[in-house]
């Protein structure tokens, strides 16, 4: 296998532009879609394509934000309480109201970002607030007001594409990360540690570029850094102004002064290239390629948008080893299948859910270090789970989903998933289509999939009723194949 | 598996080689090559079963457990100098010594511990310790502090080590989402589950028969020679879970005891782990977890509540175990991937510090405390020494209840620690 290279991807005859390659951009730089989608970014051709995907911000778009009155009238309430100098009675049974009130909000809000991706036509913003999410990790229970998830999502949102160093800022900044790893309570004399090595180890540099004592230095330099109500605050007071070293610099550094010298290190150019590669090409880059990817971050000064663009427009993007090999993640797979499959917003609840018992609960990260990736989506947990997802789908049931959450689902419509096949070969052929790009199946597989539809032979004619076509959808997503994008 | 080997001399060497591939697992590629039919239940079960009936159950305590708040060293005046908020105050300590107690919220746990059925190993950590959750839990799940790259878990090697006798994917379960490293074998051995209600697979319920959608979903799962590692891997984790999810559910629905369980995830996880201990799985080893211990803020309600729900959780469980008549054959471990800072930090909490105590339970456990409280006045860079490697702690396991070799599994020697 060649070594992969940044080279910018031209269409050979042995590697053209079809829509095999155009269903993988659309699959890696967003959530998929149905033919006809794959088939406009064929039409553009590769650079027009990912261009396309880059210039979202052509593409209008406005989605509500989720309805968080209900906890301003309770905070209202509280507060009218407190100066009324109410009992202790009084103020438990609301700090109850409160606690569920924010748990239902919690739920609205994951549910609004997943009809969110569900419906966007900016895929490839939806597709870096996720990313986002999973490295610069923040979410509930640490984070009990979903208004400052939802306000960190926007967040991502606003800054998806944007400048990485002013990334980092801003969520060193934001009362979501302020809380959930408590720099918020971070004061001088007795610094609290815990963002300062998670910036770091996780954020920015990865562990092994610094020591131990710098954590030390770069947690003191945070003291004061927290917020009041929604906003972030700078309280002088808790502000340890004494001298520090860190990173072999020393002078009385604040948080901004970290942040810079952060940026100054080799570690720091290599780590984001890396982490989006692998995101996107969905496999390790060699070290060539890294510093390749990091010469340029540097050069244009940490944007994300340009080094984004290099990676989708290379070769390494399209090569063997990226082609249909990633396994999708929880959000990829349900996500990517709704849009396949044209499920609306009514659908989120059960969305949502089944994304959480495949174990990637939105908002509600296992721990600061993310989501897994990779093979490490699939257990033999996860993967039974993954396959009676088909279910939810195609007949409204999946184990572990309760039924009044699924009750929006409609059988999925299936008339036009055919493509107009005449014989059942046809309608094998057009479901691998669109349902797995790319993959190939060998002749057992193929008559498991004839027979699925009630048929013998390729050739025998179509006499096709929905119950046997959704049969046939619940076996391809319960396939292996269906696993990988 | 390696390309181009026929089935006979796959069946001729497959039983002492291990599988070659990142992930490949040679129970399956093992079985489906040398059974005439892989999906065979029957023959899947009538398998040789494990010839010792001893179980050890694992509890990860995730986020690093402040083991100074959890074995208090109540009469020492720099423990009350170091935590001047959140310090258990001298006279709510369960006292085990005239130096040392557990904390109030532990109340079962000295329950276990006055029976004997209780063991604390203090001060256990490794060389040069890491700060990092993640690398710091990577180490205590390879049991490689030197961070030469290991692939596979201590218990992942202890069930190669055993293969074939351990020829069942089901050797290993754990309770969670994700398989931990620890467990990770090079044959591939380890079942995860979260609850056997999503524990299977559904077929839809319209179309062609129910039956022969079985047959077909086995014929689109089942593993085929030379495919690329994902798809492979894919394969074989199906496989393993379609059989394994059969034999779990069977072994569930044959005991419903284990009342009086807390209402907390991780009792639940260890009523499960009771279900199928009844239900006579062929299983070495269970792995159940429980999160949240990372306490950098206002620790003091956040611990107690962890602590009482580890207490009451193993309480719970033993005493179903007893009703069962099975107690004796289970050990459980109880570790964290690190204790915490000496010194609590201003948020009234604490940060990541070093060395903290291990728990072991059960009947078959000799109870005590093992090892010296880490003095709290000689630190390192603020945090504890440790003085007991937590890989003898492990040998002792293996040795002593497991009947491993320690030195085959952790590639060096280590004493023993006497709990068993």
């Amino acid at each position: 296998m060649a070594e992969p290279s940044l080279r910018r991807f031209r269409p050979t005859a042995s590697a053209p532009w079809d829509e095999v390659r155009a269903a993988h951009l659309l699959n890696r730089a967003g959530f998929g879609g149905p033919p006809e989608e794959v088939r406009r970014l064929v039409a553009l051709g590769p650079d027009g394509a990912v261009e396309e995907l880059l210039g979202y911000e052509r593409v209008p778009e406005a989605f509500p934000p989720p309805d968080y009155s209900e906890l301003g009238r309770l905070a209202e309430e509280a507060e009218a309480l407190r100066r009324a100098g109410a009992d202790e009675a009084a103020r438990r049974a609301l700090a109850q109201r409160i606690g569920r009130a924010q748990r239902e909000a919690l739920q609205a809000t994951r549910e609004w970002w997943v009809a969110r991706m569900v419906q966007t036509r900016r895929p490839l913003q939806e597709k870096m607030v996720l990313f986002w999410h999973g490295l610069l990790v923040s979410g509930f229970p640490e984070v009990r007001n979903p208004v400052l998830l939802y306000q960190q999502n926007e967040l991502f949102r606003r800054m998806a594409l944007g400048n990485f160093k002013a990334l980092i800022l801003a969520i060193s900044r934001d009362p979501a990360m302020l809380t959930y790893l408590d720099n918020a309570s971070n004061r001088k004399g007795r610094p609290n540690e815990n963002y300062a090595r998670e910036l770091l180890e996780l954020f920015t540099m990865g562990i092994g570029h610094y020591t131990e004592q710098d954590v030390k230095e770069a947690a003191r330099a945070f003291t004061g850094w927290t917020f009041r109500g929604t906003e972030f605050v700078f309280n002088r007071a808790q502000h340890d102004d004494g001298v520090k070293t860190f990173l072999g610099r020393t002078g009385p550094l604040d948080g901004t002064d970290i942040i810079d010298i952060i940026f100054e290190q080799p570690a720091t150019a290599r780590f984001l290239p890396r982490r989006l590669f692998e995101f996107f090409a969905g496999y390790r880059p060699p070290d060539g390629l890294v510093e390749e990817l990091a010469r340029t971050f540097r050069a244009v000064d940490f944007e994300v948008g340009p080094l984004v663009r290099t990676i989708l427009r290379s070769e390494a993007f399209y090569a063997p080893q990226a082609l249909r090999a990633q396994v999708k993640s929880p959000a990829q797979l349900v996500i990517g299948t709704a849009r396949l499959l044209g499920v609306g917003p009514e659908a989120a609840r059960a969305l949502t859910l089944a994304m959480d018992l495949m174990g990637q609960a939105l908002l509600i990260p296992p721990h600061v270090g993310g989501w897994p990736s990779g093979e490490g989506w699939i257990t033999t947990s996860t993967i039974l789970v993954r396959y009676n997802f088909a279910g939810l789908l195609t007949n409204g049931q999946m184990p572990g989903v309760p039924r009044r959450a699924a009750g929006g689902l409609r059988p999925v419509e299936v008339a036009g998933l055919l493509d107009g096949a005449e014989t059942a070969g046809e309608a094998v052929a057009a479901l691998t289509r669109r349902f797995l790009p790319g993959a190939a199946l060998d002749r057992k597989r193929t008559f498991a999939l004839l027979r699925a539809l009630g048929a013998n032979r390729p050739t025998d004619p179509v006499r096709l009723t929905p119950q046997r076509v959704r049969t046939a959808l619940h076996l391809i997503l319960s396939m292996p194949e269906y696993q990988l994008c | 598996m390696p390309h181009g080997m026929t089935r006979r001399e796959f069946v001729k060497k497959g039983l002492t080689m291990v599988a070659v591939g990142a992930t490949a697992p040679s129970f399956l590629t093992r079985t489906a090559l040398a059974m005439t039919n892989p999906w065979d239940l029957a023959e899947v079960q009538s398998r040789p079963g494990v010839p010792d009936q001893r179980i050890l159950v694992v509890v990860q305590l995730g986020g690093g457990n402040d083991g100074l708040n959890t074995v208090v060293p109540f009469a020492d005046d720099a423990y009350y100098r170091a935590r001047p908020t959140l310090a258990v105050p001298q006279k709510d300590v369960l006292r085990l010594t005239d130096g040392l107690g557990l904390h109030p919220a532990l109340v079962r746990l000295k329950a276990l511990y006055d029976q004997g059925a209780a063991a604390v190993v203090q001060g256990v950590g490794y060389p040069n310790p890491s700060r990092s959750h993640f690398r710091s839990m990577e180490i205590w799940h390879t049991a490689d502090p030197e961070g030469r790259v290991v692939r596979y878990g201590w218990i992942g090697r202890y069930f190669d080590s055993q293969c074939p006798v351990c020829d069942q994917p089901t050797v290993g379960v754990n309770v969670g989402p994700t398989l931990p490293l620890a467990m990770r074998a090079a044959s591939g051995q380890g079942v995860t589950l979260e609850s056997p209600e999503t524990f299977q697979w559904m077929p839809s319920f319209e179309g062609i028969g129910r039956q022969e959608q079985v047959e077909l979903f086995r014929l689109l799962n089942a593993p085929a020679p030379n495919e690329p590692g994902t798809i492979d891997f894919l394969r074989h984790t199906a496989m393993n879970a379609y059989v394994s999810a059969e034999q779990v559910r069977a072994a569930v629905a044959r005991y419903r005891g284990g009342t009086g369980y807390p209402n907390s995830h991780f009792a639940a996880s260890l009523r499960l782990i009771a279900q199928m201990i009844a239900g006579g799985l062929p299983t070495r080893v269970y792995y159940a977890h429980m999160t949240g211990f990372d306490t950098h803020a206002a620790q003091r309600g956040v611990h107690e509540r962890l602590l009482a729900e580890l207490a009451e959780g193993v309480e719970a469980f033993y005493r179903d175990l007893r009703a069962q008549g099975n107690a004796d054959r289970v050990l459980t471990l109880a570790f964290s991937e690190f204790g915490r800072r000496v010194a609590e930090n201003g948020s009234a909490g604490t940060d990541h510090g070093t060395a903290a105590p291990i728990f072991l339970f059960g009947p078959a456990v000799k109870g005590g405390l093992y090892g010296q409280h880490p003095s709290l006045t000689d630190l390192t860079d603020g945090d504890l020494k440790h003085a007991i490697d937590f890989r003898s702690v492990y040998a002792t396991v293996l040795e002593r209840w497991l009947g491993a070799d320690p030195v085959k599994i952790l590639g060096a020697p280590f004493g023993r620690v006497p709990f068993i």
